[in-house]
């Protein structure tokens, strides 16, 4: 019946037979069912309660129109084909008088349709604007997979739902752009208040 | 017109419990079994933590087709939940839950012998369910339920054949008068080997290859839809009922307990059978299924030899005390 | 029903008339119909599992008539070997055989009036041996059961001793030849097929045991 498995050898270094009381196995198995049964158990009650979620969960993609271009390129990297963008171009009068006219895209539909959507990530990847991110927001089934391609509105609405970006580890590379502001403004601090006594200072500013 | 009163009392009490109790172990096993896996089990169902979800199940077979494979053997098919059933009932009947005649439904003489004959009635009802419905699942499903009867049914009457040795007569509430505290030591081995071989006749796991459900599906009861099926499932329920009450009789002394008034011995018979009850849901829990092999292995090569050494050991005794 | 039980009955009651009409005599009569009708039916069905299920209609019937005669430990007895083992056994048998669902059509055997000579026979020295050896004793149903464990046992131990002791000795031989039989076919197979493991439990060491 009991198989002698490698971690658990039926004899001991010495080579003699290991001698186990019959049944232990059996009891212990008994105590780990009574054990489990006296611990908090791991059920969510979820429409109950909502789960807690990571903050990187891919649940949904939200749209953050404002910083969309219509460069396309998400709509091209998808595997899937699953994002539509239609769009047109608009003149922008010249800003000062004499200039040329600019030309601007104006993003007339963007939707994703989630039916045939992998949850890749691929577009929120490749967005050179950061106008698409992830949101842990699950609860969007439908009863008729037409549905499921969801228009720009409510991209929008889910862009209410992306969690804050998650905080930096403690022993993490401070983030480019905060870095070199803060060299600069203690760039600033060190000229003005001391010259050159301490040469060894702006190293210091700069570590 | 007094005793017909008495005994419809008596009907109608038995006949409540056998409908009430199993239930209560149905739905114990439900709660119990999931907190030992780390879940909480039926939450929704009458509100409190799930306690109607058993109430609703049956509502929802009640409400299921009855079907009849075309190809069945239909009155047999009709037939066999009730012959399932019915013998739980009655054995039911014989089980003394207190001392006196006021808390048997019926003393019977010969009550060890009546109820093993009638528990054995009982896996008919799988036989014939395995035969009558035209499937190969079914038929599979009784063939192991006959072989796995006739190997544990000598086991269990042996074991039952040492307790009546030791109490000198058969009749149930005998047994329990005649029940002394170190009988416990003395028959333990005839208690293991009675209580493990009615598991394997009520075919609970880790004895459930009959119905081993990713070999043969759900072995005979394959083919049972709504009422009949649920039918089903009650009797094994209600079997569970039988053998922890029949194991606290026979061996654990039925209403005699270290502490207690005089008339609470049912209390003690009950608390008996819950712990019983509950043992039988927690090696459901630990142990996986034998396989068919080892299942008739560990009968015939374990369980007759266990059940004989304690024959010999009750006899040596009794007659050394005698 | 054992003459263990009958020969501790006082041969009570001369008031006694033949067959009257109370009320455990006519549900015995009843029963004994049902039981008979039964039995009959069990021969002449065409369908070999509704037989043995109506097999286990007589055999139940049977007990029934004992626990009408008193003979509670008998009647107990027939249930848990006959309906429980026996019958068990022999639908296991069955669902063994291609028994179809509904008529066997080969289920005719030619001999069937012989069959029924040697059934009338039989029936006919049974029910002359009982019918000789008990002729009027009647059972007092009223007084103290005369067909309990404890009286039937004091019978079989003291009086009936020396046959029961040999019947035993009969099912021990019946045993001891099905265990050398099964082993002498495993070992046949085991030469047969080295390397293919033997069934434990198998069906004729069960029917020994039995």
């Amino acid at each position: 019946m009991s198989r002698p498995s490698p971690d658990h050898p039926t004899t001991t270094p010495s080579g003699r037979p290991r001698r186990s009381v019959p049944g232990s196995g059996l009891a212990k198995g008994l105590a780990v069912t009574l054990r489990t049964m006296t611990k908090k158990t791991v059920t969510e009650q979820y429409p109950d309660a909502q789960p807690a979620l990571p903050p990187r969960s891919r649940g949904v993609i939200g749209l953050f129109e404002e910083n969309c271009t219509v460069c396309m390129l998400c709509a091209r990297e998808c595997p899937d084909w699953c994002i539509y963008i239609d769009s047109h171009k608009e003149t922008v009068p010249a800003a000062t008088p004499g200039g040329r006219e600019r030309s601007r895209n104006v993003l007339d539909r963007f939707a994703i349709d989630f039916s045939l959507c992998m949850y890749c990530g691929i577009c929120i990847e490749v967005c050179p604007f950061d106008a698409l991110f992830w949101s842990p927001e699950f609860e969007y089934a439908e009863t008729d997979i037409r549905d499921l391609t969801h228009e720009r509105d409510k991209l929008r609405e889910w862009m209410w739902t992306v969690p804050a970006p998650p905080a930096l580890d403690p022993g993490a590379e401070e983030p480019k752009e905060i870095a070199a502001a803060r060299k600069a403004a203690e760039k600033l601090a060190a000229a003005q208040a001391e010259p050159p006594t301490e040469p060894t200072d702006p190293q210091e500013g700069a570590s | 017109m007094n005793g017909a009163l008495d005994v419809g009392l008596r009907l109608l009490v038995v006949f409540v419990v056998f409908l009430t109790f199993p239930l209560i172990v149905g739905q114990t096993e439900h709660k119990v079994m999931a907190h030992m896996q780390g879940r909480l089990g039926p939450m929704y169902a009458g509100g409190f933590h799930g306690w109607a979800q058993l109430v609703a199940d049956g509502v929802k077979f009640a409400q299921k087709e009855d079907v009849v494979p075309a190809g069945a053997d239909r009155r047999v098919f009709q037939l066999a939940p009730a012959v399932a059933l019915l013998p739980y009932l009655l054995v039911l009947l014989a089980i003394p839950i207190g001392p006196g005649e006021g808390a048997v439904g019926q003393v019977i003489d010969a009550g060890i012998f009546f109820v093993l004959a009638v528990m054995g009635v009982g896996v008919l009802g799988s036989l014939m369910a395995g035969w009558a419905s035209a499937n190969k699942f079914s038929l599979l499903g009784g063939l192991r339920t006959a072989a796995q009867l006739l190997a544990y049914e000598l086991p269990m009457l042996l074991a039952a054949a040492s307790v009546a040795m030791a109490a000198g007569t058969v009749s149930l509430p005998g047994i329990v008068d005649a029940f002394e505290w170190w009988w416990l030591p003395w028959q333990i081995v005839g208690a293991i080997v009675f209580f493990v071989a009615g598991l394997a006749e009520l075919q609970r796991p880790p004895f459930d290859m009959p119905v081993a459900d990713s070999e043969i599906i759900f072995g005979a009861y394959t083919e049972y839809t709504g009422l009949r099926f649920a039918l089903f499932l009650l009797a094994e329920y209600a079997g569970i009922i039988v053998l922890c009450g029949l194991t606290t009789v026979l061996f654990l002394g039925g209403w005699h307990g270290p502490w207690g008034a005089e008339g609470l011995g049912w209390v003690w018979t009950l608390l008996k059978t819950a712990i019983l009850a509950f043992v039988v849901i927690w090696l459901r829990v630990t142990y996986p299924r034998l396989r068919e092999d080892q299942l008739q292995k560990f009968s015939w090569t374990l369980l007759v030899p266990l059940s004989l050494a304690q024959i010999a050991v009750t006899g040596i005794v009794k007659v050394v005390i005698s | 029903m054992s003459p263990a039980a009958a020969l501790a009955t006082t041969a009570a009651a001369a008031p006694h008339g033949f067959l009257s009409p109370t009320g455990v005599e006519i549900a015995f009569l009843l029963v004994g119909l049902v039981t008979f009708g039964a039995a009959l039916v069990t021969v002449t069905t065409r369908q070999l599992v509704h037989a043995a299920l109506w097999l286990v209609v007589t055999l139940g019937g049977l007990a029934v008539e004992y626990l009408l005669l008193t003979a509670e430990f008998i009647a107990w007895m027939q249930v848990l070997i006959y309906v429980g083992s026996v019958v068990v056994l022999l639908l296991f048998g069955l669902m063994l055989t291609k028994a179809p669902i509904g008529r066997s059509p080969d289920a005719d055997s030619a001999n069937r009036w012989a069959a029924l000579g040697v059934a009338v026979a039989a029936a006919a020295a049974l029910v002359w041996v009982v019918v000789d050896a008990f002729r009027t004793t009647w059972i007092d149903l009223g007084g103290a059961p005369s067909g309990s464990t404890k009286v039937t046992g004091a019978s079989l131990f003291q009086n009936w001793v020396l046959p029961f002791e040999a019947l035993s000795v009969l099912l021990l031989a019946a045993l001891v030849g099905a265990i050398v039989l099964s082993r002498k076919a495993k070992a046949d197979a085991a030469a047969a097929t080295t390397g293919t493991p033997a069934v434990p439990g198998s069906r004729s060491e069960k029917e020994g045991v039995r």
